[in-house]
């Protein structure tokens, strides 16, 4: 016998062994996800069901199918986890799929008031960019299997994000929309590139502090008490903020803005454990938004409107404090366990789908519904951390507690903006909102999310150095 | 559809939410109580386990951890490098050391080699074994040939981290 053939014989039965094993292993997380799973399906089926019988009277089915499809297709994504990442964390897509799916349900319920109906319909849309959402975050767990390949390209990371941040700027392409230049349109798409774009910095941020963390934390003058670190150890991360910034402001978009102001602070001190930086930061902040209010006249609107929504005046103006006092109406009318799904009329609010789909959520679930969902973004959101936390390798302890930071801001703006605690500013609900670069960005941050966590649970136990 | 039916359907939904809610809960109360359930240790299986993080190791008593007078190392504690402070318990298992990421611990700098060198338990005591490294590894100043007992608190350095064992 040949040398070739007895290898070929050898290799096979060692792969169908191999094979045989790992179909025995108990996938003992991935078997939790499969429970959580069907909850989950339960909840968007039942939600949808629900708004028909309570706005129609009768229930349609009118979405029914897609929203099995949509089912079907978060079930190849299991099974995609069961083969690339068996060790990943089983709750993350469980809770994405059920926030997901409730923010459909509640897009569908304005769309029902509005009749629109097929293309029109912002909810067979959401529809059609979770698919998307999902098949993308399904190609980042296969093509990215293990997560230091980002810190190798944290750098092409970086510039990618900044393009993508210049891209509405180029005419041609890109268009303004409710006063922000934030949007492309290639056909008869439209798309936020701003969205993936916090991605992109959350890998440039993590792999360049990692990096230079040592000289940040160490190297540097003492003023009052504080180490401030060299210029040139934060020179380029400070180029790179300041042109994000730049950007943004450009683009008149503040709420986008401040959540890259907190990614860029929250990361700066948890590598570096130095509160100088959330001094620095915070006075940065305050006089930025001090500066922005002088020089931009919506600003300045958005702070009238919050700090007097219920003057007549203000009330009444264009830009004014309708959108939020309809919003805060709407959560008042809701109460305690809300009207029901499809009973309310947070139809009454504008931009009920997308920038005020909390308070449409608050409306018809009330708060004991909008408190379950909190809750559902807080467990999110812990996993990351946790996530982080567990990591062994700094690149992706970082990587993790950004990533899950950037959901946290922006749910904390969001809500806080229509709960008037803080100032408006137009930012999505991540996973609720309509849109699709959003949901394809939040699917992308859930996927990485997955992959670090399979990493930490089958990689070594400790590791030293980046 | 009659009001009474679109009442109970409301509770129900809310009730199914919270129901998945605490499901979630109770999935990770592994995470609140301490871990239930310990991963069967397949192949990888072989390294320590990390006890703790701090940055000034305290001496523990060793009592309650084993009843004979041995010498034998429990803990091993990284003395220098990007990690100084960390501690690692030992087990009976030997603790492979090195670049990849197959290793027990690993040491990602410029000096050390994909597997680098493998600390072994032999008859009570730990040898450290360099596995043809490119930039070797060094007990005390003497850079490691033939497996070499390692005594307590001598530091054995590989690349720009340096680590000795404890008791």
């Amino acid at each position: 016998m040949t040398e070739p053939t007895l290898v070929a014989v050898n290799d096979r039965p060692a792969l169908t062994k191999e094979l045989r094993l790992r179909l025995r292993t108990p996938a003992k997380q991935r078997n939790r996800e499969l429970i959580l799973l069907l909850f989950a399906f339960a909840i968007n089926l039942s939600a949808l069901t629900l708004v028909e019988l309570g706005a129609l009277g009768e229930a349609t089915g009118e979405l029914f199918g897609y929203s099995v499809a949509l089912c079907a297709l978060v079930l190849v994504a299991h099974v995609c986890l069961r083969l690339t990442a068996p060790e990943a964390d089983p709750l993350i897509l469980p809770i994405a799929t059920a926030l997901n799916g409730l923010g459909i349900a509640a897009i569908y319920r304005i769309d029902i008031y509005n009749g629109a109906v097929g293309w029109d319909a912002a909810s067979v849309r959401q529809i059609a960019w979770t698919a998307i959402a999902i098949t993308i975050a399904m190609a980042v767990l296969v093509v990215i299997r293990n997560h230091r390949v980002l810190l190798r390209f944290r750098y092409v990371v970086g510039f990618t994000g900044l393009a993508l941040l210049l891209l509405p700027l180029i005419p041609g392409i890109g268009y303004a929309q409710f006063g922000a230049q934030l949007w492309i349109r290639v056909g008869p798409l439209s798309f936020q590139p701003g969205e993936l774009a916090k991605i992109a910095l959350a890998v440039f941020f993590a792999g360049y502090l990692v990096e230079h963390r040592d000289s940040l934390t160490i190297v540097g003058r003492k003023v009052l008490g504080m180490r401030f670190p060299r210029a040139r150890d934060l020179g380029p991360i400070l180029v790179a903020w300041a042109a994000a910034m730049a950007v943004l402001i450009f683009q008149r978009d503040l709420g986008t803005a401040l959540l890259y102001f907190g990614l860029f602070l929250v990361m700066l001190y948890v590598a570096t454990g130095r509160v100088s930086w959330v001094i620095m930061g915070l006075a940065l902040f305050a006089g930025g938004a001090v500066l922005a209010a002088q020089l931009f006249s919506h600003v300045a609107g958005r702070f009238t409107a919050w700090l007097d929504a219920f003057n007549q005046e203000i009330y009444d103006a264009i830009g004014g404090s309708y959108q939020l006092v309809q919003g805060l109406f709407g959560l008042a009318q809701g109460g305690l366990v809300g009207t029901g799904w499809g009973q309310g009329r947070p139809y009454l609010v504008p931009l009920a789908q997308s920038d005020y789909v909390v308070a449409s959520l608050g409306e018809e679930l009330g708060l004991a519904g909008l408190f379950a969902i909190l809750a559902l973004y807080l467990l999110f959101v812990a996993r990351g951390m946790r996530i982080g936390f567990e990591g062994t390798d700094d690149f992706g302890r970082l990587l993790a507690v950004g990533l899950s930071f950037v959901v946290v801001l922006q749910v904390f703006i969001v809500v806080g903006g229509v709960t008037r605690l803080i100032p408006l500013t137009g930012l999505t609900t991540p996973f609720l909102a309509a849109g699709g670069s959003s949901l394809v960005a939040n699917w992308i941050i859930a996927a990485l999310l997955l992959r670090l966590s399979d990493t930490i649970r089958t990689g070594p136990h400790v590791v030293v150095g980046p | 559809m009659s009001e009474l039916t679109l009442l109970v359907l409301k509770f129900g939904f809310l009730l199914l939410l919270w129901v998945f809610i605490f499901a979630i809960v109770y999935a990770l109360r592994s995470d609140l109580f301490g871990r239930v359930f310990r991963r069967p240790d397949v192949a990888t299986g072989t390294g320590p386990t990390v006890s703790s993080f701090p940055s000034t190791p305290l001496p523990t008593p060793i009592g309650d951890v084993t009843g004979e007078a041995s010498d034998t190392a429990r803990r091993l504690i990284i003395t220098t490098g990007a990690k100084a402070g960390l501690e690692i318990e030992l087990t009976d298992q030997p603790l492979s050391i090195g670049r990849s990421r197959e290793n027990g611990l690993v040491i990602r700098d410029d000096y050390t080699s994909t597997h680098h060198a493998k600390l072994l338990l032999w008859d009570e005591g730990w040898v450290i074994q360099d596995l043809d490294s490119t930039n070797g590894t060094f007990l005390g100043d003497e850079r490691v040939t033939v497996p070499t007992p390692v005594p307590i608190g001598v530091p054995v350095r590989i690349g720009t981290t340096s680590f000795e064992l404890r008791r």
